[in-house]
């Protein structure tokens, strides 16, 4: 390796360290990026290894950030970020979780299937993990703790299920990977599907199945009321709205009606317009929910700038090359340097989000995929897949950051992350069905074509 | 510190909750441009290059400003896992590091390079490359030196109130 090579290396745990001192990651990023180009210069100037980073390079980050802000596609980022918050805030996820947890009251268990439905439809609407997250830990976790479920089974649940959102189109996560592969958003959104609900229905049939064998995690309901019509009404009448709304975006992009842009546009004003005619918007709230979409795009675009200079920075010391001949020297074939890949961004989401792995590592190892003539949205949807587990992996594990946040007392770090270890299990499980069968993924994209 | 030099900081304060509270209604002005150039070309058969790129002229000063509103509130995404077992001090003394040797150094950079980008484009009155888009290109090529300036300023306000805090009542120290 060069000693260019030897910087690439280094700028990268130095970021991790960086991070973990818990100053803001955006700025680690971009500091972690300056600070390397001071040290590549002098290593060159002053020591005569080539580098090929200085001053010069580094300003190229002002390009990189207008191709940002000159982006008609992640315009649907803030959109969407905007209709997740209307949504949030015309209070359907608590009415349904009222209505559903009555509906599954006879169950053993049917309180965690409950927030589990609840969580797929939050991560249809917002793709947000924080906002999902808390959202459903905040209702779920006071009544299944109060039913005596297991605390760890309790908390794994909200912790797992609300990282659905960043698999579960529209979402966030997809629409940027999309962005930075240059390929269709609808095809990856398309192409996520299945695999989405796949990993739903695993994690339902856990729900179901676990308690089953081991009724102390998830002590029998005592007194379930009877089920009526009106209750049928009821959560038809929450859900209806909602729903219809998320399908009509989704429809409109899958059939090539509307881009993404359009859809989450309009998508945000039919979430207004719920809030509205269900009485609970007025002019604090719409304030609310704008100072919210600023502050969350913010974060988002503080750790995208960050990472843009970061993955400048790292590019310009050969790490591209540096990844792409490590990849392709593995002794496995084709399927083996896949599956190295998919092994590294597990390990790497113990310590980094899926931002600056979307950002840094997907660009790096896109090439290399496409080079081994696999199916770019299969192999992205796999990268989803295993960037979901990053939520949820300690010690960096942003969705247990969230609920830890927010949980009860008796929910400490040690009871998370003994609750999350079957989802990650089950996660992992998901992400083998869909690297045995890319069907699941193909296909959907495919039908959209041929008509 | 004299309390004038504190008036002027927390004028500088309001003054800037004031940009990120109103900036906030980019949003709904996104949201009524997405719907006015939908209907057009659905409605009317309409296409407007305008509307389109107005589109992401609103977004990109809408997430500028948003990172700038993100460091005022301290919203920026950190990592608690080790910070949340620090004490306030320690945690005061990292944020003093880390904004002195990284993120400092790295709004200077784009600072640096982001003004000579928006003057080039200022000097040659850049609009659009495409017939029937926006003029004044260099109006929103001129937000990134902006915002990126309002992000030092507030960056040295935190910067002065940690050091006030670190430097001004030492622990232990004899306070008459």
């Amino acid at each position: 390796m060069s000693v260019r090579e030897w910087l690439a290396v280094a700028m990268f745990v130095v970021f991790i360290l960086g991070i973990l001192s818990g100053f803001p990651v955006a700025w680690v990023l971009g500091g972690v990026a300056v600070l390397f180009t001071a040290i590549a210069i002098i290593v060159q100037q002053d020591f005569g290894h080539y580098t090929g980073v200085d001053w010069h390079f580094a300003s190229i980050v002002t390009d990189r950030i207008w191709d940002l802000m000159d982006n008609w596609v992640l315009v649907a980022l803030p959109m969407f970020v905007c209709m997740g918050l209307f949504l949030d805030r015309a209070g359907i996820a608590s009415d349904l979780m009222r209505d559903i947890s009555r509906l599954f009251g006879k169950m053993r268990g049917g309180l965690a299937v409950s927030v589990a439905l609840i969580g797929v439809v939050l991560a249809a609407s917002t793709g947000i993990i924080g906002a999902s997250v808390v959202l459903l830990a905040l209702l779920g976790l006071p009544p299944m703790l109060e039913a005596r479920y297991a605390p760890t089974f309790a908390a794994g649940t909200v912790c797992a299920v609300g990282t659905l959102g960043i698999l579960i189109p529209p979402s966030i996560m997809l629409v940027l990977m999309a962005d930075r592969l240059a390929i269709s958003v609808g095809d990856l959104f398309l192409g996520a599907v299945i695999p989405g609900l796949l990993l739903a229905s695993l994690y339902i049939a856990f729900l179901v199945l676990y308690p089953a064998f081991r009724p102390e995690i998830a002590p029998a309901p005592e007194h379930a009321e009877e089920l009526d019509l009106a209750l049928f009404g009821s959560v038809l009448r929450n859900i209806v709205p909602a729903a219809g709304l998320i399908l009509a975006v989704l429809g409109s992009i899958f059939f090539g009606v509307a881009t993404p842009t359009e859809a989450s546009g309009i998508g945000a004003l039919g979430a207004l317009l719920l809030a509205i005619s269900r009485r609970r918007l007025n002019r604090n709230v719409l304030r609310e929910v704008l100072r919210e979409t600023t502050l969350t795009t913010g974060y988002l675009f503080g750790i995208f700038v960050g990472a843009s200079a970061f993955a400048l920075v790292l590019r310009g010391l050969g790490g591209d090359e540096l990844i792409s001949r490590g990849l392709l020297g593995l002794p496995f074939g084709p399927n083996g340097v896949l599956l190295s890949i998919l092994l590294v961004t597990f390990l790497l989401g113990f310590f980094l989000d899926w931002i600056e792995i979307t950002f840094i590592v997907l660009p790096l190892v896109a090439p290399v995929v496409i080079g081994l003539d696999f199916d770019i949205v299969w192999f992205t949807v796999l990268f989803a897949v295993c960037l979901q587990t990053s939520f949820l992996t300690p010690p960096v594990g942003f969705a247990l950051f969230y609920v830890k946040g927010v949980a009860p007392p008796e929910i400490d770090v040690r009871t998370l992350y003994l609750g999350i270890l079957p989802f990650v299990g089950l996660q992992l499980l998901g992400l083998a069905i869909i690297f045995i069968w890319p069907e699941l993924v193909t296909w959907l994209p495919a039908r959209a074509y041929s008509q | 510190m004299t309390t004038e030099s504190q008036d002027r900081e927390t004028r500088i304060e309001t003054l800037l909750d004031r940009i990120i509270s109103a900036s906030s209604w980019v949003w709904l002005a996104l949201i009524a441009v997405i719907t006015t150039a939908v209907v057009l070309r659905f409605v009317f058969g309409i296409g407007s290059i305008e509307l389109e790129e107005m589109q992401w002229h609103l977004y990109a000063a809408g997430f500028l400003v948003g990172i700038v509103a993100c460091s005022r509130r301290n919203r920026h995404v950190r990592v608690d896992v080790l910070r949340e077992k620090m004490s306030p001090r320690t945690r005061d003394w990292i944020d003093l590091y880390g904004i002195i040797l990284l993120q400092l150094p790295f709004l200077t950079l784009v600072l640096v390079s982001a003004t000579p980008f928006a003057l080039d484009s200022f000097s040659v009155a850049e609009r659009s490359a495409s017939a029937g888009g926006l003029p004044y290109r260099w109006l929103l090529k001129g937000m990134l030196p902006i915002s990126f300036g309002l992000l030092f300023l507030t960056t040295i306000s935190q910067l002065i109130q940690i050091a006030r805090r670190l430097f001004r009542n030492p622990p232990g120290a004899f306070r008459p």
